[in-house]
């Protein structure tokens, strides 16, 4: 289990915080009982990923009123995150411990009515807040007045609460900005005997005892991860005693631990979880110092090897330092560091990298290899709030990418090479299918991204239904397969002259392939039916965008104070060798 | 030098120095005492003393010298 300190620690350094991060996050907690302490866990874990955290602490158990006074301090604080965390005790009332007083109908009806309150609570939070709302489900009661009886009982305690919380979560699946904790998980994991604590109740109305606050809190921050667009996105390994036990080099083919029994077995169901990760778009890639013949072998041969050599999109076996890899695997896949999580059994390995690349996510392996799948399930980092078609074809769409690299290596120049390459660009309206995709890459793309301005889902789907804007995205299939959605852009339709390039980003996996001139010549078409005269549009630099920064001049746009403007009388060139079409 | 244990607790919950403590300090004294901190409090000497007190000797506890008492009656010897 991952370890937290004790909430003291949070309460001690939470009061020397540094501030002035360039994210920032406002967040507010509405509870049903005590949650102090929750809002120092959340201000030092959002420091520790350099992020400026604003909290605010609703009244104790004054949820209701927070929520449906629209003139309430919660409102007012305008927080981007909302956490609304219940527990069962308080929904039920005097029912915890009498539910079996109601009938099999009452109990229904009962469930029905909170159901119906809590729906009208969120439905009003909707109405009234741009924040996200993230409300915990409740914990299926494990104590019973009828004792191993309890679950003949029709629509019993457990029963009545697994409704309410499928309830929850079937009218939660149908709003974008409200989503749903597993509360029941997380006291499950830890244990309900843990994280109740009788004193703290009967003195505080404290239902999670203060040690575990830090706990809930870093389950939580999954959310300001994924708000924030923070998430990981490649997991770098170590091989030798990392994914199988021993030392190949000394150890050879046959004497490496994987496989049936103890201690392999820990080594194949840890290779398991990488893998199940990998199918939900999480990429891998090897970092190991060793004879690249020995170590590929086992890859290629061992039959207890879970993950195939195709599961790596860069591998790296040789005798240079783990830091130069780590940044040649970066540069390839085309990604910054920050995406970035280091897997490997040595401190010292770990110190270098920690040291050299703190932008790396170096995970703090234990000693014994059996406990490495359970941090591996723990992390938080790889939190995205919706899983997309595009994040399950990734590491496939990044194998073929390996196949682009040696086409573009064997064509003798760039211009045969594009040409070869029949690209396909197909430009699709946002609806319900892409809007989660584009959001996606308005929250993670750096390098090619114009003005990188950092819209929320609602916020998109705001804009898609708005005339005065286009939101489209792009998707590129080229010979070697489908890219899949790689481009995204949002025109404002100021006024019938002019128009303005609000957001115009390219992911970095199809960049240099002039897709991004195809693009621009689609909407300038588009402008040109509509008589608009001109398109104009910024270049806001950051760290991150500067390889672009040349773009709009090179398509012909000249500087006009802050902007760059096109006319559109003239004619715009688009490269010819790339098909473009619309759905 | 328990003592001396029992006030850094006490001194780092409160946000105090240690030399502001006495015998008779307490929420009325200490303006960082109120009710939450007293649960931070207890929940740190039951870690740190590795004892559990009774929902009683919570009751009773009004300063730090009733603290003492029931850290002695755990068997805890403080030195002063």
């Amino acid at each position: 289990m991952s370890f937290e300190e004790k909430l003291s620690y949070y309460l001690t350094k939470s009061k020397s915080l540094s501030n002035g991060f360039e994210k920032d996050i406002r967040v507010s907690f509405l509870s049903s009982f005590t949650t102090n302490g929750i809002e120092e866990c959340f201000k030092v874990k959002c420091s520790e990923r350099k992020i400026n955290c604003t909290t605010y602490l609703g009244g104790y158990n004054q949820y209701n009123q927070e929520i449906l006074n629209t003139k309430s301090q919660l409102y007012q604080f305008n927080p981007d995150i909302t956490f609304l965390i219940l527990d069962t005790r308080s929904i039920l009332g005097d029912l915890w411990y009498f539910s079996h007083l109601l009938d099999e109908n009452q109990r229904k009806d009962f469930i029905s009515q909170k159901f119906e309150e809590l729906k009208n609570l969120i439905e009003i939070f909707v109405k009234n807040s741009k924040s996200k709302l993230v409300i915990s489900n409740f914990t299926i009661p494990s104590k019973s007045s009828y004792g191993i009886s309890e679950t003949k009982s029709k629509f019993g305690l457990q029963v009545m609460i697994n409704k309410l919380n499928e309830n929850l979560q079937n009218f939660i699946s149908t709003l974008d900005s409200v989503f749903l904790f597993d509360m029941n998980g997380f006291i499950t994991r830890y244990g309900e005997n843990n994280i109740f604590n009788p004193k703290q109740f009967f003195f505080g109305d404290i239902k999670i005892a203060l040690d575990f606050i830090p706990y809930l809190s870093n389950e939580l921050m999954g959310y300001v991860i994924a708000t924030l667009g923070l998430s990981k996105r490649c997991i770098v390994l170590d091989l030798d005693n990392t994914l199988w036990g021993g030392i190949i080099g000394e150890d050879g083919f046959d004497g490496i631990k994987l496989g049936i029994g103890p201690p392999g077995n820990a080594f194949v169901e840890f290779q398991k979880c990488l893998l199940g990760l990998f199918h939900r778009g999480i990429l891998l890639a090897i970092n190991s110092k060793n004879n690249f013949d020995d170590a590929i072998e086992v890859i290629e041969k061992h039959p207890d090897m879970i993950l195939k050599k195709e599961h790596f999109t860069s591998v790296k076996i040789n005798w240079n330092d783990k830091v130069s890899n780590i940044k040649e695997i970066s540069e390839e896949m085309n990604f910054g560091l920050d995406n970035f999580v280091f897997i490997d059994d040595d401190p010292i390995n770990r110190e270098f990298m920690k040291s050299s690349l703190p932008q790396v996510l170096t995970v703090d392996l234990p000693k014994d290899p059996s406990k490495y799948t359970q941090i591996l399930e723990e992390m938080i980092e790889f939190n995205v709030l919706e899983i997309t078609d595009e994040d399950k074809k990734r590491g496939l769409m990044y194998s073929q990418q390996k196949e682009r690299k040696n086409f573009e290596k064997s064509s003798s120049n760039l211009q045969d090479f594009l040409k070869d390459m029949e690209l396909k660009v197909t430009i699709k309206k946002a609806d319900k299918f892409t809007i989660p995709r584009i959001s996606q890459l308005i929250l993670k793309t750096n390098q090619f991204n114009l003005t990188t301005k950092r819209y929320q889902l609602e916020e998109i789907q705001k804009f898609s239904e708005d005339n005065n804007m286009i939101v489209e995205c792009v998707q590129i299939e080229d010979k070697f397969g489908d890219n899949g959605i790689t481009g995204a852009f949002i025109v404002q339709k100021s006024n019938s002259n002019e128009w303005i390039l609000d957001t115009f980003l390219l992911s970095c996996r199809v960049m240099g392939r002039e897709i991004e001139k195809s693009i621009l010549s689609y909407i300038i078409e588009i402008a040109k039916k509509n008589n608009v005269k001109k398109l104009k549009a910024e270049f806001i630099t950051t760290k991150k965008n500067k390889p672009i920064e040349n773009f709009l001049p090179d398509c012909g746009f000249k500087k006009d104070g802050n902007f760059w403007e096109i006319s559109l009388n003239e004619s715009f060139a688009k490269p010819d060798f790339i098909k473009i079409g619309k759905t | 030098m328990m003592s001396e244990k029992l006030y850094k607790i006490i001194a780092k919950v409160m946000d105090i120095s240690i030399l502001e403590i006495t015998d008779e300090s307490s929420p009325e004294t200490i303006p960082n005492w109120d009710s939450f901190n007293s649960y931070v409090l207890l929940d740190e000497l039951e870690a740190e003393f590795k004892t559990e007190f009774t929902i009683d000797e919570v009751t009773e506890t009004k300063n730090v010298s009733d603290i003492k008492k029931h850290l002695k009656t755990h068997g805890i010897i403080l030195d002063d």
